[in-house]
């Protein structure tokens, strides 16, 4: 039977590149071919496997890569159907109508993913006997595209799942649907059978306790998640470690913004199931866009610019339109060069464009008036174009802009910052961790002393100098504070790449994880800068009280 | 060395469980708290405990009314908090040098 299974699924492998090949669709048909070789490693890799972690990157790979085939696939259908609808000459009734005006597309990368756990204090606090640990990862869709987290392993002694990895969705449109899961699995041998031999095992099945009874019904079970079918497939006749679906979400153009936000996670797997981990019920993380509007010119070209005062002396300039401004040089290389703008004008949704034809002008009538209100004032800017077609095409790059911006809405204030993801190191060879829980069981009120003792057996000598944290208790602090928000961000302040890191409590009986711990962290005085607003917090001024409440 | 309000900063915590106590109909710790990220540190007559998390809450940036109310929720028997005191480097030094 198992043979069969293989050969029906390198018959449809086979199919599937045939297909691709049909379409010739040469990038779509790269990628596919990519997979299919990727997944074809991953399968002898899990067969040879002998470490219970190995088979869990492994089978991570082969269920990712079968994902991904699957998705392009759908994409390959999707346009193979469109290319034979278009070769048909089926026309929409309505073919007289304008042509509609899509939005531009732009680039969307989520970082800085943390997820809470939420233990009972029974497996928190007093942590004696084996340590129960668990495989996950993150799994991302947007459209035809996957991505995946590196694998974490987690215990009791981690308060949060944390993923360091940025991904970045390019061709992105206004109208995305991101889509998130979370999946697990032990790295144990699921149930409370292994070790045991498999005729015993089998025997044991049928006569288990009511708890651990459920337990391993919940393990035979499909992996198939209620409601909407999970990204992943179910785990192929190959055998190994089975991933089960934790939690989900999808999220859109609402969740974007230039700062961490908490989104609410649906949880997908109940408690019997082997995989089951205490989640918080929440994601945070950072979710920014940048429309191509706001990063790219839309138009540019020659304008005559009127000086202010009456006079009408009219100055030639080479104008940019880009994001949401219109900027006015002086030649056309300055755009290029860094050179300051002649002049900048704001087009934003407030920004009211209208087109005319003066006639006091003479040789060239035709002009863009732009205005803008600041406060009670309003200021318009007339500009001339060279021709009827000039204006016609800025007029075009405007409405397409004003329409842009009622699309992206948030993602066209200020240009987001997006750091191009790193290159992911391949999974190093995972060493056991153990905890320092399994050493000694700490209560809570005990000796600082006899904690440290144990930190300084494993660790050795470290830190000569103080690390930087201790300064949180020195009376005041070096800089000012920056929670009062700053009225204009400088344009010099995106040549300063901002650490996009997060507080991290660095317990003192977890092992520390891979990325550098706090010495080498750099927490250099920056300049001041807007305050993050993770949480919506923005103070009014300093702060000039000191409140103290009992709980 | 320089810490600022606002930045992320890593630091060594410890785990700190307790348990409220009764008192009449409410159920409290038996201590107080102040600060908050909208108080003026400069003003803070104790330097000794700083709260990191409070049963998986995030603290490092909120103001003093909602750690207030994350400390005394009435559903919560149990409190567990991180938390950073400055004797904890001198402890690990300590015992790093000897």
């Amino acid at each position: 039977m198992q043979d069969r299974l293989h050969i029906l699924e390198d018959l449809n492998m086979l199919y599937i590149r045939q297909m691709a090949l049909s379409l010739e669709d040469t990038e779509l048909q790269r990628k596919l071919d990519h997979e299919i070789r990727m997944r074809e490693g991953a399968c002898k890799l899990l067969a040879a496997c002998s470490q219970r972690e190995q088979a869990l990157e492994a089978t991570k790979s082969l269920l990712v890569c079968n994902s991904r085939i699957l998705s392009y696939m759908g994409e390959l259908q999707r346009r193979k159907e469109a290319q034979v609808l278009g070769k048909t000459g089926r026309r929409p009734s309505d073919s007289s109508s304008p042509a509609e005006r899509s939005p531009c597309r732009g680039r969307v990368c989520i970082s800085d993913l943390r997820i809470p756990l939420m233990w009972k204090d029974t497996e928190y606090f007093k942590n004696k006997g084996d340590l129960h640990r668990w495989a996950v990862f993150l799994l991302l869709q947007l459209g035809e595209h996957i991505q995946d987290t590196e694998m974490i392993l987690v215990d009791r002694t981690l308060t949060d799942i944390s993923f360091q990895n940025n991904m970045l969705f390019t061709e992105v449109g206004p109208d995305f649907e991101l889509r998130l899961e979370l999946y697990g699995a032990c790295v144990e041998e699921e149930g409370a059978l292994a070790g045991a031999p498999k005729r015993l095992a089998t025997k044991l099945s049928s006569s288990l306790g009511r708890s651990s009874g459920r337990r391993v019904r919940a393990s035979l079970d499909s992996a198939g998640g209620s409601g909407s079918s999970p990204i992943l497939l179910p785990t192929p006749a190959v055998g190994g470690p089975r991933y089960h679906l934790l939690a989900h979400t999808t999220l859109t153009l609402a969740a974007v913004q230039d700062g961490f936000r908490t989104h609410d996670l649906t949880l997908a797997s109940h408690e019997e199931n082997p995989a089951w981990l205490p989640l918080y019920g929440s994601v945070c993380c950072r979710l920014a866009a940048q429309p191509l509007c706001m990063t790219q010119p839309t138009a540019s070209g020659t304008l005559r610019v009127q000086q202010a005062g009456e006079m009408r002396n009219w100055a030639r300039v080479h104008g940019v339109l880009k994001g949401t401004n219109l900027f006015c040089y002086r030649q056309p290389e300055d755009a290029d060069t860094g050179e300051e703008p002649l002049l900048t004008i704001a087009i934003n949704k407030e920004t009211r464009v209208r087109a005319g034809e003066l006639d006091q002008a003479p040789g060239r009538p035709f002009t863009l008036s732009v205005s803008n209100r600041y406060g009670d004032d309003e200021v318009t800017h007339t500009l001339q174009t060279e021709s009827r077609e000039a204006l016609q095409s800025w007029m075009e790059a405007l409405w397409q802009l004003f329409f842009d911006m009622s699309q992206w809405k948030q993602c066209c204030d200020e240009i987001m910052k997006i750091e191009t993801p790193v290159p992911r190191k391949p999974p190093q060879a995972l060493a056991k961790q153990g905890s320092l829980y399994h050493e000694m069981a700490i209560e809570p009120l005990d000796d600082i002393a006899a904690v440290t003792d144990i930190l300084a057996q494993r660790e050795g000598a470290r830190l000569e100098t103080p690390p930087p944290w201790l300064a949180m208790f020195t009376d005041q602090p070096t800089l000012p504070n920056p929670c009062s928000p700053a009225s204009v961000a400088p344009a010099s302040a995106w040549t300063h790449p901002l650490p996009w890191g997060r507080p991290r409590t660095f317990s003192l009986d977890a092992v520390p994880p891979d990325h550098s711990p706090g010495a080498s962290r750099s927490v250099a005085p920056l300049p001041v800068q807007r305050s993050p607003r993770s949480r919506g917090l923005c103070s009014k001024g300093p702060p000039r009280t000191w409140l103290q409440s009992p709980v | 060395m320089s810490y600022i309000p606002g930045q992320p900063v890593t630091a060594v915590v410890q785990r700190v469980e307790i348990h409220k106590l009764r008192q009449g109909e409410n159920l409290i710790l038996g201590f107080s708290i102040g600060g908050g990220i909208d108080q003026d540190p400069s003003q803070n007559p104790f330097s000794e405990d700083k709260t990191d998390k409070v049963n998986g809450w995030d603290m490092t940036m909120v103001t003093h009314d909602q750690a207030r109310k994350r400390l005394t929720k009435r559903s919560e028997e149990v409190v567990r908090l991180l938390v950073t005191r400055q004797s904890l480097q001198k402890a690990v030094q300590q015992s790093m040098l000897s």
